[in-house]
């Protein structure tokens, strides 16, 4: 009962945010990826005038990463234009919904085990916030957003940090939020753990490899892409944060309150 | 007076549990929904979530 109206809570928002956030980027995050994928794939002097061709139709990554990612040819791609369009609107609809999920069982959990009325849009804002923080706010203080093109460390290196960073975020804030006494300063250590490890990066910068031209106008991409994804995901958190807090305190604090404790 | 005690130390962890597998369940699913989207080496998978993976941000290629 309380996991049916939760994943139903979860589909609502993450639907709402995850199309909301869509047509944020459309009109900024995307274009920007799309002026780097003309650039992506042009590391190789030989070939000047075969990428631009080549990339507005495949956005395959096989540059400098060696075997970090090479694919196939053959890979299954959306095409460009509507149809690539809809698989991101599709794309971000389930990962709001994957976060919603997330987002809605922990204010499900705060406001049962505090056993009060706490949740609300307003409430959920600050959840939102905190997702935010973990998922992207930390993360990218050590992984910057990459622009399609940009060479970088090992994806499994990457990835592990990022999960590091947060996961150990997440743990760090709620130490901080719901625990009293001297364990608390233990969030702090948390969270700064992952920047003690150190994130993965080359020597050479994002666009090692490319004409110094073509690097000039990546970096001058890499800035705005940086606002843009800051941005969106900004509202995306918002939006899912505020929604979850509305929707738990309309569907599942009925479900709540079914659950008297039975001794 | 004494039940009235056992009761209050009894509840946080009674309502703990009343919810924890629902609670945990769901947040293992958006885990692996996240992690489909976000985090999979299948090409087809990064190809079609593509532009979602770099706009959060998510290490991709």
């Amino acid at each position: 009962m309380l996991f049916r109206r939760i994943v139903l809570c979860a589909l609502l928002v993450g639907a709402l945010a995850g199309l909301l956030v869509s047509a944020v980027q459309h009109w900024q995050a995307i274009p920007l990826i799309a002026a780097a994928e003309v650039f992506e794939g042009s590391t190789e002097p030989a070939e000047p005038t075969a990428p631009l061709a080549a990339t507005a139709h495949d956005h395959d990554h096989d540059l400098a990463h060696g075997d970090a990612h090479a694919h196939d040819a053959a890979e299954w791609a959306p095409e460009d234009g509507t149809e690539r369009h809809v698989w991101t609107a599709i794309a971000n609809v389930l990962n709001a919904i994957g976060f919603g999920l997330v987002l809605v069982a922990a204010i499900t959990t705060w406001e049962h085990l505090r056993g009060r009325p706490l949740a609300s849009a307003r409430t959920g804002l600050v959840w939102g916030a905190a997702g935010w923080i973990c998922v992207f706010g930390l993360p990218t203080l050590g992984l910057p957003p990459e622009l399609p093109g940009s060479v970088a460390a090992p994806l499994g290196d990457r990835q592990a940090w990022w999960l590091l960073a947060a996961a150990s975020g997440a743990a760090g804030l709620g130490l901080l939020a719901f625990v009293r006494g001297p364990l608390r300063l233990l969030g702090l250590a948390l969270i700064a753990l992952p920047f003690a490890v150190g994130a993965p990066h080359l020597a050479g910068g994002p666009f090692a490899g490319y004409d110094i031209g073509i690097a000039r106008q990546m970096e001058a991409l890499a800035g705005p892409f940086a606002l843009a994804t800051t941005l969106a995901t900004a509202v995306q958190w918002l939006a899912l944060g505020g929604l979850s807090g509305w929707a738990v305190a309309r569907w599942v604090r009925p479900a709540l309150a079914d659950l008297t404790p039975t001794l | 007076m004494q039940q009235q005690a056992a009761l209050q130390i009894a509840r946080p962890k009674s309502a703990l549990m009343a919810i924890a597998k629902p609670v945990l369940t769901a947040v293992l699913l958006g885990a692996v929904i996240v992690y489909g989207v976000g985090f999979s080496p299948i090409a087809a998978a990064h190809n079609a979530a593509h532009d979602t993976r770099h706009v959060n941000v998510f290490p991709c290629h």
